[in-house]
């Protein structure tokens, strides 16, 4: 399921996240426990995490080849949609913004990376404010942790 | 059968139902600034759209409903959420909502069961 990924990606996954994994390791502390809706036919996980005085939002809906995200960081606005799939017949992502986030594009290099390690078409809504490197990072972490843990990523 | 998700601080409203025939999961979830619903019949979330209530002096409330993903040519989408937005406003608030709509057929029927599921369960 887990696509190829670019060199860029290598250095996010491997020396970038390793430095600060520690870090966030003693100081992630979870709000709230994770929370199932699966009364209906989808499954919708929603948890919160604290990382680095920034408390995260996380909604994912699984469907079977499609997910939908929301990330919210200090707060419960819908943010910027994004959507991003892979494009045949080369292993290239694409993604585009749908609602909001013109000229900045917070998300988008989240939903990019989303597409790469899960192979699933994704729409991500985040609002994440902008500039801020280290929470996106800190945001994505997360969201590929919990995603791992419901089985769409093999653990490398 | 729906469940509730009342902890989580986006109340969020996810159920499975029949319309018109066909198996349609539904979820609501209530943002602080917009709603969001999806009705998936297909597995996927299908064509997204946006609608929101015009700023204005008019008496009478303006929507603006747009399709931002998917199908284009598809009125009845776009009546489903007209409709939506209106329900919303008539409600007292003033939120846009996107809609998601993934459905097998675009009939009459469909949309109205959709409309009527999602007022008798919404969050506003």
């Amino acid at each position: 399921m887990a696509g190829k990924e670019s060199e860029y990606d290598g250095v996010l996954d491997s020396d970038l996240v390793s430095v600060y994994s520690l870090k966030l390791q003693d100081q992630t502390t979870h709000l709230s426990t994770t929370a199932n809706g699966a009364a209906g036919g989808l499954e919708i996980t929603c948890f919160s995490e604290l990382v680095d005085d920034a408390t995260f939002h996380f909604q994912i809906i699984c469907f079977p080849k499609q997910i939908y995200a929301w990330i919210g960081c200090n707060s419960t606005k819908f943010g910027d949609l994004y959507a991003a799939a892979s494009t045949r017949p080369s292993n290239t992502v694409g993604v585009t913004s749908i609602l909001g986030g013109s000229s900045d594009n917070t998300g988008s290099g989240i939903a990019r990376r989303l597409v790469l390690k899960t192979g699933l078409n994704i729409v991500l809504a985040c609002s994440i404010p902008k500039n801020s490197p280290m929470l996106e990072a800190n945001a994505e972490k997360k969201l590929m942790e919990k995603l791992i843990s419901l089985g769409y990523k093999q653990p490398r | 059968m729906e469940s509730l998700v009342q902890r989580f601080p986006v109340p969020c409203k996810n159920l499975s139902l029949d319309i018109n025939g066909n198996k349609t999961e539904l979820v609501i979830c209530s943002y602080e600034d917009h709603f969001l619903v999806m009705a998936s019949q297909i597995g996927t979330m299908g064509t997204i759209l946006h609608a929101r209530k015009e700023e204005g002096v008019a008496i009478h409330p303006t929507f603006n409903v747009s399709v931002i993903f998917g199908k284009r040519d598809e009125p009845m989408l776009v009546a489903c959420a007209r409709q939506l937005i209106e329900h919303i406003s008539s409600s007292g608030s003033s939120r846009p909502l996107v809609l998601s709509l993934g459905l097998k057929d675009h009939s009459m029927e469909t949309m109205k069961g959709i409309v009527s599921s999602v007022i008798e369960h919404r969050l506003w």
